[in-house]
């Protein structure tokens, strides 16, 4: 209740009767609950036991690691429990919006997606957690996620994992076609290129490198990569910036790789592009690290069936796997000149829900989340996580090496409050479909531009 | 603590004086039988209409519902909108699409009923089944197969077209991308969608048609044209209207088919409709609301004639 400006009376009034309300109800089915014999208590302060809620979405956070925060949770707060409800990825932001206003139905701690961040930071949704930035790993945090989680220089939303993207190829069509790794951006256009240009005897409709009309997640490190962004800061008003010449300059880039390079849809998104490159029609896709789980090519395909889970299955699982590795190379995005170019990172943040009534539980679990070792089990699992000193527990194969150095330099989505707007419209989606059906850059350029201004404003 | 205050008073008069006050009785009594059926209205239909209202004349964001206070802004969100020539754009496309798809809807509805009165028992069991089906499919799970069908790369459409049909340059058309050919496989879909509710409906008309008129009119050797047109379709026009009515109001309003296949990689601003033009300001409440109610004033108008006509019938 902090947050609100005590001039505001009225909504400070209603919002005291609710908590109150809502803390009758706590109180009374923490009374109905209490089978087990534990003394129910209430009231404010660090000492309160009590039932939190954590919101974690799909299933990116392994079952293991959630034990894990149970039971640490609830060995270090006797007579507390810890639930974890798990929310699906789509429709978020609208089952966020209704329950974190709610003080009776709000989830305690809810991670939210990394660019969904800033709608929900601004509005007031999360509570303040500038004094904890050191103790959750202060500096070696990711920096454009801890961007992302702030407003008005004050931290709501801490970083809990991030997945960069990569490029994955297909090593026998690279042999093939006579290419190698390429190591500036000019050159893997030309790669991209030849690769189109030499299709697999009887595959139909090859794409070099698969880039659908409307995957404006990859497409936005081309305008990173020659230094432009997708929207900037004057003052206090933000503007499109597609037109700047730098983001001309990748998406003119862009634009060849659309014509001469693919030949996958005008009419899709980033969504699963491993199904083309495991039917053998895209010598390369780009995806987070994590795509490497659903590698699955033809001629490593030990034809298993999914239910089984005889050690038989798993042996053979384990060969398909190796064997799919062994067929499929991976390399961070080279950048203008060499090096890594900056990448879009997906990944999300973790936050406290201001109507939270078990705030002091509430940060306590974020505590646990962001120690030593938990950060190092979601490294384990491939994620990399929100303080950087534990990535390098993601091991040191070469996707993992690929994750590791793609995410140093990946690049968010414009920290503006009303950047859910833009990808509610989605304007990049359109944008990037014009692009890739051959309109000029600069012209589609300068229509999104004011598009993205006008949202923003 | 009122009511019984009248009783008490009528015992006292004289039997003639007591006509007017047991009238009045009566007539609180109808209001109250009214009661129930007026609460769940007020709740569930009153109370979000006048929030939408109050909404729309707010400055009413994520903000707001997070508590801070709303600021009241008259018509600013009216005018913001209605000065926008992309709104007026797609409230000319919503009106375009929802009478293209309410007419051929119901064309194809009321053909198939005639058809249906017509044929035997078998082929009107497989029809009655087939559409059933049709209807009872969920909207989701026929989406997806759908948008399946008409998939560029891997869809049945294509294929059939450049494999089968030999128009090789089909082999890899995009059905989405451009804004008319995204509101034809749109109305494809609405309309099978919709066909079975006027089918069913029109069907159970032409069932309460009297066969004794029809036969009538057969032996002084009017047409089956004629019968069609100058029997069965007045017999059967307050069904027509009121199905038609329905259509026009499901047909502006329709969001599901156009979302469903904007994600599946439509360029979004060029194929919104109202729906989806709403949806999108899923964070700006007030202006959603003004929206809505603007679409509120577009139904009326396209309906009020209808409704005019539908209620003057009823009081014959």
């Amino acid at each position: 209740m902090a947050r609100l400006d005590p001039g505001r009376d009225t909504d400070v009034r209603t919002l005291r009767i609710a908590a109150a309300g809502a803390a009758a109800a706590l109180a009374l089915s923490a009374c109905s609950s209490d089978a087990t014999g534990e003394e129910p208590t209430t009231g404010d302060g660090g000492t309160d036991t009590a039932e939190i809620t954590l919101w974690l979405n799909g299933t990116d956070t392994p079952d293991e690691l959630r034990d894990y925060l149970v039971e640490t949770f609830e060995a270090e707060h006797p007579g507390s429990t810890l639930t974890i409800e798990e929310q699906d990825w789509s429709g978020l932001v609208p089952r966020l919006q209704t329950a974190l206003t709610s003080p009776d139905q709000t989830p305690d701690v809810v991670e939210v997606g990394n660019t969904q961040s800033p709608t929900f930071t601004y509005a007031g949704a999360f509570a303040d957690i500038t004094d904890m930035y050191d103790e959750l790993g202060g500096d070696d945090l990711l920096p454009g996620f801890v961007e992302a989680g702030s407003a008005d220089g004050a931290l709501y939303a801490a970083p809990y994992y991030s997945g960069a993207r990569a490029v994955f190829y297909n090593k026998d069509m690279f042999q093939a076609a006579g290419v190698e790794v390429p190591t500036t951006l000019e050159e893997f256009t030309e790669v991209a290129t030849t690769l189109q240009a030499n299709p697999p005897a009887g595959v139909e409709n090859f794409s070099g490198f698969w880039l659908p009309g409307q995957d404006w997640y990859n497409g936005a490190a081309w305008i990173y990569a020659h230094g432009g962004e997708l929207a900037t800061k004057d003052g206090d008003a933000w503007q499109g910036a597609l037109s700047s010449p730098e983001s001309l300059a990748g998406l003119e880039q862009v634009q060849t790789l659309f014509q001469s390079a693919t030949n996958a849809p005008v009419d899709a998104d980033s969504n699963e592009p491993w199904v083309p490159f495991n039917n053998g029609e895209a010598a390369m896709f780009s995806a987070p690290t994590w795509a490497r789980w659903s590698i699955d090519l033809p001629q490593c395909n030990a034809g298993v069936d999914p239910d089984d889970t005889s050690d038989e299955a798993k042996e053979l699982l384990a060969q398909q796997q190796a064997c799919n590795e062994e067929h499929t190379g991976i390399f961070p995005l080279p950048g203008v000149d060499g090096g890594v170019a900056p990448v879009f990172a997906g990944g999300s943040n973790i936050a406290v829900a201001a109507m939270s009534q078990h705030p002091e539980l509430a940060r306590d679990l974020l505590r646990i989340i962001f120690g030593e070792e938990y950060q190092t089990m979601l490294a384990s699992k491939g994620l990399i996580p929100g303080n950087t000193e534990y990535a390098s527990a993601m091991g040191d194969d070469v996707y993992s090496q690929a994750a590791i150095a793609a995410a140093l330099d990946a690049k968010l989505t414009p920290p503006a409050e009303l950047w859910a707007d833009v990808e509610g419209q989605r304007i990049l989606e359109d944008f990037f479909q014009e692009i890739a059906g051959g309109a000029d850059p600069k012209d589609a350029a300068a229509r999104a531009d004011q598009l993205i201004t006008d949202t923003l404003s | 603590m009122t009511a019984p205050a009248p009783a008490v008073r009528v015992g006292g008069r004289p039997p003639g004086a007591a006509a007017p006050p047991r009238r009045r009785r009566r007539h609180l009594g109808v209001y109250l039988l009214l009661v129930p059926a007026l609460v769940p209205i007020a709740v569930g239909l009153g109370y979000p209409l006048v929030r939408q209202l109050v909404l729309s004349f707010q400055e009413y964001g994520l903000r707001q519902q997070f508590g801070q206070p709303a600021r009241w802004v008259g018509l600013a969100n009216y005018a913001e909108l209605l000065g926008d020539p992309y709104v007026w754009a797609v409230i000319g496309r919503s009106v375009a699409f929802c009478l293209v798809n309410a007419a051929v809807t119901m064309v194809l509805g009321v053909a198939l009923a005639v058809l249906m009165a017509r044929v035997g028992a078998a082929a009107r069991m497989a029809l009655q089944v087939s559409m059933l089906l049709a209807w009872g499919t969920p909207v989701l799970a026929s989406l997806t197969v759908w948008q399946w069908l008409f998939d560029s790369q891997y869809g049945v459409v294509n294929w059939l077209l450049a494999d089968v049909l030999g128009a090789t340059d089909m082999r890899f058309h995009s059905w989405i991308v451009e804004p008319l050919s995204f509101y034809f496989v749109a109305t494809v879909i609405v309309v099978w969608m919709s066909v079975p509710f006027v089918v069913f409906s029109v069907y159970a008309g032409l069932l309460q048609v009297p066969t004794e008129t029809m036969e009538a009119a057969q032996l002084d050797g009017a047409s089956a044209r004629q019968r069609f047109w100058g029997i069965t379709v007045p017999m059967i026009r307050p069904v027509l209207s009121v199905v038609l009515l329905l259509q026009i109001i499901w047909d502006l309003k329709v969001f599901t088919q156009i979302y469903v296949l904007q994600r599946a990689g439509a360029p979004t601003r060029d194929t919104n409709l109202l729906g989806t033009l709403i949806y999108s300001y899923a964070r700006e409440f007030s202006m959603a609301g003004a929206l809505a109610t603007v679409v509120l004033v577009v139904t009326l108008a396209l309906t009020g004639f209808y409704v005019r006509r539908m209620l003057k019938e009823d009081e014959l």
